[in-house]
């Protein structure tokens, strides 16, 4: 219930930590997918959404509740994944992009071969991409999220999200097709 | 960048983790926009054009190729529950040795030496609120009493906000949420209080209760007027 949210939210903020861990259990899950998706790795994505919600609650008192809990959450780990790939770089070369961390779990076993090496190929061309254009990617495509959400999650305007997933699906389409 | 002179899409581009800066669009042999062709996909638009042309329908097929593998890799997405909860357990480790400072409050009488966090007391008296069916509680402030501006030893003020369920008698509810704040303030915490504000920020309809805040029906389905703050007692 979205509206439990800003109570929750309120009470964290004037030091209500049983407020806070109702919210950091609803919201958790959809995070933990979230940062794995824009990182490629679950370790990682767990340290993102870790650091992510101990900021949190640190900031808690500004947070002035104009924005949804959920948004704001969204913002904080987007930005920590962004500083994390961002830290990754220099990688340009897709032959030098190590094999991504494959996923622990295909539903059918017919096809897995299949769908592990499709998988594994995405994962190595989501590398390529920048930081950027692969997060506006992820925010698009996998979260669903209108330009204009991303653009306010992100930070940026929303030509600029349109023209990163646009790039970004460029790069990706180029290596899937190169790949098939 | 340059035209694209065949229907063999896309072309080189500026390779993947190209710049952000510049647009590098492509136009396809048929004068269309690639960026164009595939936003029309992405809103179902049905442009007769895109269903006739080969080099729209090329474009288009590259997009859905895409579209495959991120549907064949999503299907072996670890299930994220599961972390979860050995997430929320570190999370809180580390939040519950970072105490907030908070304001503390005087108990007892006025010659005695005993404090509270707020952030303590606060938590009961919002307990206490919350023991009223369908009452659930945001923010709730403490302050201490004040003489002349300066704060003082002795009874404190508490500002309380309440989300209300939906049924006839909000004032008598208010009484009721003052009377259990000031009970579990005066038994459970020794903090004599001078008044309870209680604010009503919003008023839930029951259908939008969940199995954490169990709320008992509702009998009216009357709107009511409410003013902000239902005054002191």
């Amino acid at each position: 219930m979205p509206g439990d949210d800003e109570l929750l939210a309120v009470r964290a903020a004037e030091g209500d930590e049983d407020a806070f861990e109702a919210l950091v259990r609803r919201h958790a899950p959809g995070l933990l997918r979230l940062a794995g998706r824009m990182l490629g790795s679950q370790s990682e994505a767990e340290d993102a959404v870790q650091d992510a919600f101990v900021s949190a609650w640190r900031r808690l008192p500004e947070f002035s509740g104009r924005s949804a809990f959920t948004t704001w959450m969204h913002r904080i780990v987007v930005n920590r994944c962004l500083n994390m790939l961002r830290s990754r770089r220099p990688v340009t070369d897709l032959d030098s992009v190590p094999e991504p961390v494959a996923p622990d779990h295909v539903a059918s076993p017919a096809r897995a071969a299949e769908s592990h090496a499709a998988a594994a190929e995405l994962g190595r061309a989501l590398s390529a991409l920048s930081p950027e254009q692969r997060v506006c990617w992820v925010l698009r495509e996998l979260e669903g999220l209108s330009y204009e959400t991303i653009a306010e999650t992100v930070g940026i305007s929303s030509e600029a999200a349109r023209g990163r997933v646009f790039r970004a699906r460029r790069c990706l389409t180029e290596a899937m097709t190169a790949w098939r | 960048m340059a035209m694209n002179t065949g229907a063999e899409l896309p072309g080189t581009g500026t390779g993947p983790g190209g710049t952000d800066g510049t647009a590098d669009d492509e136009r396809l042999a048929c004068g269309r926009l690639l960026s164009k062709v595939w936003e029309s996909r992405d809103d179902g638009s049905d442009d007769p054009h895109l269903r006739s042309c080969p080099h729209c329908a090329a474009a288009v097929r590259q997009l859905d190729l895409l579209g495959a593998a991120v549907r064949e890799a999503s299907r072996g997405e670890r299930e994220p529950d599961r972390d979860a909860g050995a997430l929320t357990a570190r999370v809180m480790d580390v939040v519950r040795l970072e105490l907030r400072p908070g304001r503390p409050l005087p108990l007892g009488e006025r010659e005695e030496d005993l404090w509270v966090r707020e952030a303590m007391a606060a938590k009961a008296l919002r307990a206490a609120a919350e023991t009223v069916p369908g009452v659930r509680t945001g923010s709730c402030r403490i302050r201490p009493g004040e003489s002349g501006g300066v704060p003082t030893r002795g009874p404190v003020q508490v500002r309380l906000e309440v989300v209300v369920p939906l049924v006839p008698g909000l004032r008598e509810l208010a009484e009721e949420i003052r009377r259990r704040v000031r009970g579990a303030a005066d038994e459970a915490l020794g903090l004599p209080v001078e008044y309870v504000d209680v604010h009503v920020t919003d008023v839930a309809d029951t259908a939008g209760a969940d199995e954490t805040y169990p709320v008992e029906e509702a009998e009216a389905h009357e709107t009511y007027a409410l003013e902000e703050g239902e005054g002191r007692s």
